[in-house]
């Protein structure tokens, strides 16, 4: 095996547990340090697939940002109690069948899909996903929804005013 | 969707020649992720990890993007883009669902859905 | 009007954008209600105005949007329609909407924002563009709904519709993965040699539509994908129910349209076995619940997820007469629900006894309540009845195999008139004292304005479709 393919399994099998620790786990703290697991483990993903920008922009935005809040939230209010992790069986049951059936469908069709299954990502080629590129392409042919999505950050900003501010 | 279900029935074995970073493995992975945060948004009754789930499920969907990119149409970069918007947007959905989680606690001091029952009939 | 595919952002998204900001910035300055409600109405008169000087080929701002948006007449002629709807909503309940809360301005800013998002729905040709739009419209409701901060019910509205609504973004993402996967593209309009090189991968796409199927019918609320509606219906303040109802909701609908005419044929087989399942879902969701409510505005939240049902017939034939129904629909279904909506807020009890003898006390709202409610029936002489007519008939003009869908629909509709006669039975026929809240004569002649509307639509839906042609 090669050493990519050693660090492909190893991450992948990191980003599966850490996942279903976040779900499983009892503690909503320990859950946010799962999913900063899983967070570095895609990371580590998009190193392999050569989107380097992405890798960082992930590590800073999902565990520097959004999972740091999420603990801020948790340990201020001090919500950080044990709950039990079951709503009810049946609801439980449902998610597991659900979940599992599309699981199967998704897998199954891949499977199928034969000229899928060779590709094999060319690593240490080329230069997609560097900074330089992706800001020309940026500002020139997604300027538009680039510029639309600021819509979106202000009523974000306002809404969390709204909300968030005590009367 | 009737030809999917064929497709389940011809199950077969996965040919483990091809491991180290291949297509379908990346797509699994994704899968998997994203079927796990789905059963974690089902089951889980703490808001805080219902809204974890959800910002799992979104990070599978950007492998997802990004694997495709690079492996099936690496001459452009629609994928990559993709992605960007998608964790930029979560932050701000993340931003909106923390105020309002906040604003529940400060009313309710309590952020168990099974105790919202108000709108239960 | 030729279509120009490549050049030129719409008007009504640049505007509605920077009206949104004005608001918030107005906010600062003015603080009194009446003068941010004076200030959104001629906001919107401006975005109305910039609108129409587009759409008559005045006044346009060029952008190269790289094929991200796409004009077309049937965009432009649904986004006068919600621009027009949006007014009107804001004139009649304008004052309720700065009572809910202290930040009225900002209130109005948010409906700016997610009439931003509609209008991008209403001309997106990519499906990033179809997933900012979704998100820019959907984000300012989860605020409005949970905007009464006291209020237990509507903060778990807010959490309930934001739980749905990132989850069901969730799936659209998949699906959008997906489609990305199987085609190469996010352009909804693919040229045919783009698609067949890529024939390999193409197995990726069915299923990526189911995805964007699914989660397209959590946002427009069919059934099996409609249990969140009740809820945050019911908990929003009524006045942003109002709103999601209308605008929101016919918006998720022009944005099914412009995907699904273009893409059902990639579903294949199963697309016919999927949307009349679907539509019979929904119809039955919708209307066998809402017998059984007590409250009107948890029954109308039923019914218009039994309109939901009826909408989506216009996938069946989106091409001419489909397209021409949703229109018709739309207007004629926002216009009923604006104002009943509009009554219903002015009520003190939002139950059927509430309604107890309105008649007597009102004969203005009741008269027009009538109309209304006569209307959402489908009841012949009003506006909903060729809405109705509209979509049953570019069903049946797909092909007449369908004969038995729409003999179902009747069927469903025969129901309904059951539960909104309840209305008028208790207005007119029951004896009772309903107490309303102060109603001014302004309210009172946009509601007849309203009415008259809607009974001229009803004798003449030529009007308002050969606008659509003109």
């Amino acid at each position: 095996m090669a050493i990519t393919e050693i660090i492909f399994w190893f991450l992948s099998a990191l980003a599966v547990i850490s996942a279903i620790m976040v779900v499983l786990s009892k503690s909503p703290v320990h859950s946010v340090l799962w999913l900063i697991a899983v967070f570095f483990a895609i990371s580590g993903h998009y190193v392999l697939l050569n989107a380097q920008f992405i890798a960082i922009v992930n590590i800073i935005v999902y565990a520097g940002a959004i999972m740091v809040l999420f603990l801020f939230v948790l340990m201020l209010m001090n919500l950080n109690k044990e709950t039990e992790p079951q709503k009810n069986l049946w609801m439980k049951l449902t998610g597991v069948v659900s979940g599992g059936c599309l699981l199967i469908i998704l897998i199954s069709l891949v499977r199928q899909a034969t000229e899928i299954k060779g590709k094999i990502a060319v690593t240490k080629t080329g230069d997609i996903g560097l900074i330089k590129v992706l800001g020309k392409e940026l500002f020139s042919s997604y300027v538009v929804p680039f510029e639309i999505s600021s819509v979106l950050f202000l009523s974000a900003m306002i809404g969390a005013v709204v909300i968030g501010k005590k009367d | 969707m009737i030809e999917l279900l064929f497709h389940i029935t011809a199950f077969k074995s996965l040919p483990l020649g091809e491991v180290g970073g291949a297509l379908t493995h990346i797509i699994i992975l994704s899968t998997a992720l994203f079927f796990i945060g789905m059963y974690g948004l089902f089951t889980r009754r703490n808001m805080i990890t219902m809204l974890m789930s959800i910002e799992l499920m979104l990070n599978s969907v950007n492998i997802n993007f990004v694997a495709f990119n690079k492996y099936l149409y690496p001459d452009k970069m629609d994928g990559i883009f993709f992605s960007i918007f998608i964790i930029a947007i979560a932050a701000a959905e993340a931003a909106v669902a923390i105020a309002i989680i906040i604003n529940l606690y400060r009313t309710h001091k309590s952020i168990d859905v099974d105790d919202v029952t108000d709108l239960k009939q | 009007m030729p279509e120009r595919a490549e050049l030129g952002v719409m008007n009504a998204i640049i505007f509605s954008a920077l009206i949104g900001v004005v608001m918030m910035l107005g906010g600062i300055v003015i603080k009194s209600n009446a003068g941010i409600k004076l200030l959104a109405i001629i906001l919107l008169f401006i975005l109305l105005g910039s609108h129409l000087a587009e759409y008559y080929d005045l006044f346009n701002i060029h952008i190269q949007t790289h094929g991200m948006l796409a004009k077309s007449r049937f965009g432009m002629f649904f986004n006068t329609i919600i621009i027009s709807l949006t007014l009107l909503y804001v004139l009649l309940s304008g004052d309720e909407i700065v009572k809910v809360g202290t930040y009225g301005a900002e209130y109005f800013a948010l409906i700016f924002f997610s009439l931003c998002g509609a209008t991008i729905l209403s001309s997106y040709n990519n499906l990033l563009m179809l997933f900012l739009g979704v998100e820019i419209m959907t984000i300012p409701l989860f605020v409005l709904t949970s905007s009464e901060k006291k209020n237990l019910k509507s903060n778990e509205a807010g959490l309930k519709y934001f739980l749905m609504g990132s989850f069901s973004t969730g799936i659209l993402l998949m699906g959008i993965a997906l489609y990305y996967g199987g085609t190469g593209l996010f352009a909804i309009e693919a040229s045919k040699a783009a698609n067949e090189a890529q024939q390999a991968f193409r197995i990726l796409l069915p299923l990526g539509l189911l995805f964007i199927f699914i989660s397209l019918s959590f946002k427009v609320s069919a059934a099996p994908f409609h249990f969140w509606t009740p809820d945050v219906y019911d908990g929003a303040p009524s006045v942003f129910t109002s709103f999601m109802a209308t605008i929101v909701k016919t918006a998720g609908f022009i944005a099914f349209i412009k995907l699904f005419e273009l893409r059902s044929v990639d579903m294949g087989y199963s697309w016919k076995i999927l949307l009349p399942l679907i539509i019979i879902l929904t119809l039955l969701a919708g209307n066998i619940t809402a017998v059984f409510q007590q409250s009107v505005k948890r029954m109308l939240a039923y019914s218009s997820i039994a309109h939901a049902g009826f909408m989506l017939f216009a996938l069946y034939n989106p091409n001419d007469f489909g397209k021409q129904g949703i229109m018709l629909y739309t207007v004629a279904y926002s216009l009923a629900t604006i104002g009943t909506f509009a009554v219903l807020t002015k009520m003190k009890d939002y139950t059927y006894e509430g309604y107890n003898g309105l008649a007597k006390t009102k004969p203005v709202l009741a008269a027009t309540n009538t109309i209304f409610i006569l209307s959402l029936a489908g009841i012949p002489l009003t506006a909903g009845f060729f809405a109705k007519y509209y979509m049953l008939a570019s069903a049946l003009k797909e092909s007449t195999s369908n004969l038995w869908l729409v003999i179902v629909a009747v069927l469903f509709a025969a129901v309904s008139v059951y539960y909104y006669f309840r209305v008028i039975q208790a207005m007119y026929f029951k004896d009772g004292n309903a107490e309303t809240t102060e109603i001014k004569p302004f309210f009172k002649t946009l509601l007849i304005i309203i009415a008259a509307l809607i009974i001229v639509i009803g004798l003449m839906p030529s009007l308002l479709l050969d606008l659509f042609y003109a």
